[in-house]
């Protein structure tokens, strides 16, 4: 299957550091994930790839003034929206006042992003070293002020190919800003890969919100990358209810003391699609913290994964690590597979993590028909009761209600 | 018959014929008919274990109860042809003993559903938002059902009383034709049961029917029967007017049973 990336011509090969870039992700990618990998023991991407996913989708037919139609608001609140269209950048920006917005080859251009690009062990992230060695779309976000409106990245898919994304977004100090991702595809057999990494800096605050609604013949995969300094707070809030196979991996290091991390996920999946939920806490400070609440619900022939990791490095203290996953089966086909880990190396902490699976409560479900509630529309409000759990804490009164109503379909 | 059994030629509102009932292959209602007009209440008691609960539970069409033979008919129609929702959009309505807590569904947005299902089925639009919110303030109101209470999560961490009165709020707005109060006086102190007493008996236009099922009579103090069933070993023994009641009290079921089946 790689052979047909070779198809694939990248603009910017004329820029030193971008070309030496690549050349970086070249030689840490060492070929895709089988099932003797262990980060993917459960999520067998390479089954779910198809040669139509690797080459470069077509662009969009823009009018005269270099728009497409594809440029509509895509959210039902008032955001700065940024567009992907198909993989490719739409450098339409809505400036403010605090936030600078640029494209990743014109962050590398500027060698602004030497400081921030990479900054993990690429060897161990296949997807990610992919990443690096088609680099070419994405954006370079720096906050310097609060944000009052969330800024909106929203990535719209309607042809067959491959989407390579790397996006980056500092954090000054003291800043709080709203990031909410929407992935959507209708029928495109497409292979989306994208890097995010996230700087949030001393006594600032991220909250990310994504939702993946990607075509059902699609493949999603990708890595959040998220450094915290002291103080620092980063929120996620992820729904998925798309794709044919979709991985959402999270690794936030919490790198100063009382930095902390919320990393909550909710997928619903019916059909076969498989979504895969996996995190990685790394406390490598005293007084951090992080909780995870994961709710799933599959029917079909569907197929949940959820592996999370907590690190508690040595000479730590005072640190609390919490995790949650549970799940709803719908069906006797659907299945789920969880990987829990702890890895503690200190004394003084706090750490719990809990995982259950089950069906429906008959006695909710006849309650609510006993009421006149139809049996679909019972079961999908129950089932978005038991998801919503994973969204209660969501700040940003809009994307709740948003979130809400994505849930009940 | 009794003066103050309200009897009327209109058609039945609830007629059941020789039924019989198992839950998990075990038969608990045997050959049991039942008639209910418009605009009556009949209660049944009888001690517990008689199957007073299985037949609220047949009615209303909860999953595991079978029924084995006989008929049910409700407003005309077949009831046992009719899902859950359909029965109760026809207008049976199940005050639960035990109501069932729901995590994450707060009580407006289940009363939405629950309001605008109901008018889906008779043919009529969905309630306006600031519609839907006056109709249910009014008869929390009267309910002496706090506002705060509309938003929590359906009878999440309520009190018996609470649930009940909650109950009694989903009555009022869904104005059922038949409703059954299976153990509606369980778990609830004298001020919940005049409380709850009082909404039922404020729905009463005449037309609504009451089904009691209870063992002992306390509601009956507050909601007056027409028609007083003793049920035992799944069907009903004897039939009388409010004095039974009485008098099954003073007896004691064990007693009575005994004499009325010799």
């Amino acid at each position: 299957m790689l052979k047909y990336l070779d198809n694939i011509a990248l603009i910017g090969e004329d820029i030193p550091a971008l070309a030496a870039l690549r050349q970086k992700g070249k030689v840490a990618f060492t070929g895709l994930p089988d099932k003797k990998t262990e980060a993917y023991k459960y999520t067998p991407v390479s089954s779910c790839l198809k040669e139509e996913m690797f080459s470069k989708p077509a662009h969009c037919h823009t009018h005269q003034d270099g728009h497409c139609d594809c440029e509509q608001k895509h959210l039902p609140f008032d955001a700065y929206e940024i567009l992907f269209c198909n993989g490719t950048l739409h450098e339409h920006f809505h400036f403010c006042d605090g936030l600078e917005v640029s494209s990743l080859l014109d962050a590398v251009t500027d060698h602004e992003i030497g400081k921030y690009i990479n900054k993990f062990e690429l060897e161990k992230f296949p997807f990610a070293a992919l990443n690096t060695a088609f680099l070419e779309q994405g954006i370079f976000l720096r906050v310097f002020k609060d944000i009052k409106k969330p800024i909106g990245l929203i990535y719209h898919t309607k042809q067959n190919g491959f989407e390579n994304i790397h996006n980056i977004v500092v954090l000054e100090k003291n800043v709080n800003a709203e990031i909410i991702e929407v992935f959507e595809g209708k029928n495109s057999i497409s292979l989306t890969n994208v890097v995010n990494e996230f700087f949030v800096l001393q006594n600032a605050t991220l909250t990310h919100y994504k939702w993946q609604n990607s075509s059902p013949q699609a493949v999603h995969i990708t890595l959040n990358r998220v450094d915290i300094k002291a103080d620092g707070k980063y929120q996620s809030y992820t729904l998925q209810t798309g794709s044919k196979l979709a991985r959402d991996e999270t690794q936030a290091c919490l790198k100063e003391q009382n930095a902390s991390a919320v990393v909550n996920a909710a997928y619903r999946l019916s059909a076969d699609g498989l979504v895969d939920t996996t995190t990685d806490i790394e406390h490598l400070s005293p007084s951090t913290a992080s909780n995870q609440i994961v709710r799933g619900v599959v029917d079909g022939q569907a197929h949940g994964v959820f592996q999370g990791k907590i690190h508690i490095a040595p000479n730590t203290f005072d640190v609390s690590g919490h995790q949650s996953h549970k799940a709803l089966l719908l069906s006797d086909d659907a299945k789920i597979d969880v990987k829990p880990e702890l890895e503690i190396f200190a004394d003084d902490v706090q750490c719990s993590h809990g995982a259950t699976s089950g069906d429906l409560n008959a006695n909710e479900l006849f309650y609510l028909q006993s009421r006149g509630i139809d049996e679909q529309t019972a079961r999908t409000v129950l089932t978005s009761a038991f998801l919503k759990t994973a969204f209660e804490d969501i700040p940003n009164s809009d994307i709740k209600i948003f979130f809400e109503e994505l849930l009940m379909g | 018959m009794n003066g103050n059994r309200r009897m009327t030629n209109k058609k039945p509102l609830l007629e059941i014929k020789n039924l019989s009932a198992s839950v998990a292959g075990k038969e608990i209602i045997k050959n049991l008919s039942l008639t209910i007009f418009e605009g009556q209440t009949h209660v049944i008691m009888g001690p517990n274990g008689a199957g007073k609960s299985t037949l609220s539970h047949v009615l209303t069409g909860k999953p595991g109860y079978e029924v084995t033979s006989g008929s049910i008919t409700f407003k005309g129609k077949n009831l046992l042809d009719l899902s859950i929702d359909e029965r109760a959009n026809e207008g049976l309505f199940l005050i639960m003993q035990y109501p069932v807590e729901i995590p994450g569904v707060s009580f407006m947005t289940f009363l939405k559903y629950a309001l605008n299902a109901k008018r889906k089925y008779l043919g009529l639009d969905e309630l306006s938002a600031p519609e839907f919110i006056k109709l249910v303030q009014t008869q929390a109101q009267k309910l002496a059902i706090d506002k705060e209470m509309l938003g929590r999560a359906v009878n999440v961490g309520f009190s018996g009383g609470e649930k009940k009165r909650m109950e009694t709020l989903q009555m009022a707005l869904l104005k059922p034709a038949l409703s059954i109060l299976d153990e509606a006086d369980s778990g609830l102190d004298i001020d919940a049961l005049k409380v709850v007493s009082k909404g039922i008996n404020d729905l009463d236009d005449g037309k609504r029917a009451l089904l009691i099922i209870t063992h002992h009579q306390d509601l009956l103090e507050y909601i007056k029967p027409d028609f007083v069933h003793v049920f035992a070993g799944g069907r009903i023994i004897k039939t009388g007017d409010k004095n039974l009641a009485l008098e099954l009290e003073a007896k004691g079921y064990t007693d009575f049973i005994k004499e009325a089946q010799c």
